[in-house]
């Protein structure tokens, strides 16, 4: 299975160059490609999109418990105990990078955020992909006795790192792959510190303001790095599939979706999530972004 | 008997569309004034949009449309947009032959300057080919 998909993402990136945009014969100048994306979060995962310098935007992620669970006595997870919520802030100081604060409810993560987009697919096919760096690091925020007899104050760290890579092939279709690292400082035992993850997004406009946008993150299950013998259901993360509809307007992004972790986070979605989708472990959730333009 | 219910239904739908009716008629703008003339400068009106009859730019030019302009401005461009009633001024009819006789440049102008509450768009919108493109569109309403 995993074969599969890192065959299906090395073929993405080849057959993207393959493509052209319809807007090529037009165009002396070569400019970006005009909105990759509707939006600079996807479900679980970042864009390649960078909203104009000097822009604020504040997000709103919500997660509702699990829909299989109790089914309709709590309203397919709407109503059940445990939602995960996180709200964040991100500023555009330049073109091109983003930065960002956010907490989250599950083990009040602080998030501080940055993406760069190094470069943008043109419309002239010169150059085929748009290529952004993600990273974070986060502190978890529970109280002392979370961590253990021993404490340390940067035992709380932990780091995200992710490459997307993206092309817009057409007016309605917006794909793109991602490989991630996830790092914990500390993490009980039987548990792996590290992991590396592969991914697969993308936007199907249907309208000008309406699309579906899915994803699937897949955590990798590599011997080499981990500390352990063998993996377990303790050690390994299930794979993140989402799948849902987005609305944008000039000032806001509105998603709603059903995806199976639920940690928002995502280092712990690739390190934590044991939500099995093929078992219908999934959850409602939203997000919600406002933007100002300074 | 089926009458009488079939007439009881009628009876409340009827009631029903009269209250609705009656709501309506508060919630629609009494004190809505039409908007003043535009002062804009001749470096403005004299303005020529360069991607006229460019298909990808009208292209574009409804999309952003869509995105930034319809709340307010109507999918038509008559100004009976969702937003439209909570404004203080009308947002005009583009369809109209006197919106139509402004400028190109008049139109840039007050998609990129702006006054009130229709505000400046260039921040938002910050390729002046994707603000000729909006421009080229508004031409498409014309009746």
């Amino acid at each position: 299975m995993k074969r599969l998909i890192l065959n299906f993402i090395l073929a993405f990136l080849v057959i993207s160059s393959a493509f052209a945009q319809d807007t090529l014969k037009v165009k002396k100048v070569d400019k970006p490609v005009r909105s990759p994306w509707d939006s600079e979060v996807l479900i679980d995962n970042q864009t390649t999109l960078s909203p104009p310098a000097k822009t604020l935007e504040m997000f709103i992620q919500h997660r509702f418990g699990l829909i299989n669970q109790k089914g309709i006595h709590d309203l397919y997870g709407i109503y059940a105990p445990g939602a995960n919520i996180r709200l964040g802030l991100n500023y555009t100081p330049i073109k091109n990078l983003t930065l960002g604060y956010g907490l989250t409810k599950k083990n009040m993560y602080n998030d501080f955020q940055a993406k760069w987009v190094i470069v943008e697919q043109t419309r002239s096919n010169r150059i085929p992909v748009a290529v952004a760096l993600y990273g974070n690091f986060a502190i978890d925020g529970r109280s002392n006795d979370a961590f253990g007899i021993e404490y340390k104050f940067s035992n709380r760290f932990s780091y995200f790192s992710q490459l997307i890579v993206s092309r817009k092939f057409s007016e309605w279709l917006s794909l793109e792959a991602t490989a991630s690292f996830a790092h914990f400082n500390m993490v009980a035992a039987g548990r792996n510190h590290d992991n590396i993850g592969v991914g697969l997004n993308g936007q199907i406009k249907f309208s000008p303001q309406s699309s579906i946008i899915f994803q699937y993150d897949v955590p990798l299950k590599i011997q080499g790095i981990s500390e352990q013998t063998a993996f377990t259901n303790l050690n390994s993360a299930k794979p993140n599939f989402g799948i849902g509809y987005q609305d944008e307007t000039s000032g806001h992004s509105f998603q709603i979706y059903i995806t199976t972790a639920d940690g928002i986070l995502p280092q712990d979605i690739y390190m934590n999530n044991h939500n099995d989708w093929t078992k219908g472990d999934f959850m409602i959730g939203f997000t919600i972004t406002r933007l100002w333009n300074f | 008997m089926m009458n009488k219910i079939n007439m009881n239904k009628l009876l409340g739908l009827f009631t029903l569309v009269i209250l609705l009716g009656t709501l309506m008629a508060f919630m629609i703008p009494q004190g809505q004034k039409q908007g003043a003339k535009w002062e804009i400068s001749q470096k403005y009106k004299k303005m020529v949009n360069p991607y006229k009859g460019n298909k990808s730019d009208l292209k574009m030019g409804k999309m952003l449309y869509s995105k930034y302009c319809k709340s307010c401005h109507g999918s038509k461009g008559l100004g009976d947009g969702s937003k439209s009633a909570q404004l203080k001024t009308h947002p005009g009819d583009f369809s109209s032959a006197k919106f139509q006789a402004y400028t190109d440049g008049e139109l840039y102008y007050m998609v990129t300057v702006g006054r009130d509450e229709m505000k400046s768009y260039s921040k938002k919108i910050t390729d002046d080919e994707d603000i000729w493109g909006v421009i080229s569109y508004l031409r498409t309403l014309k009746k």
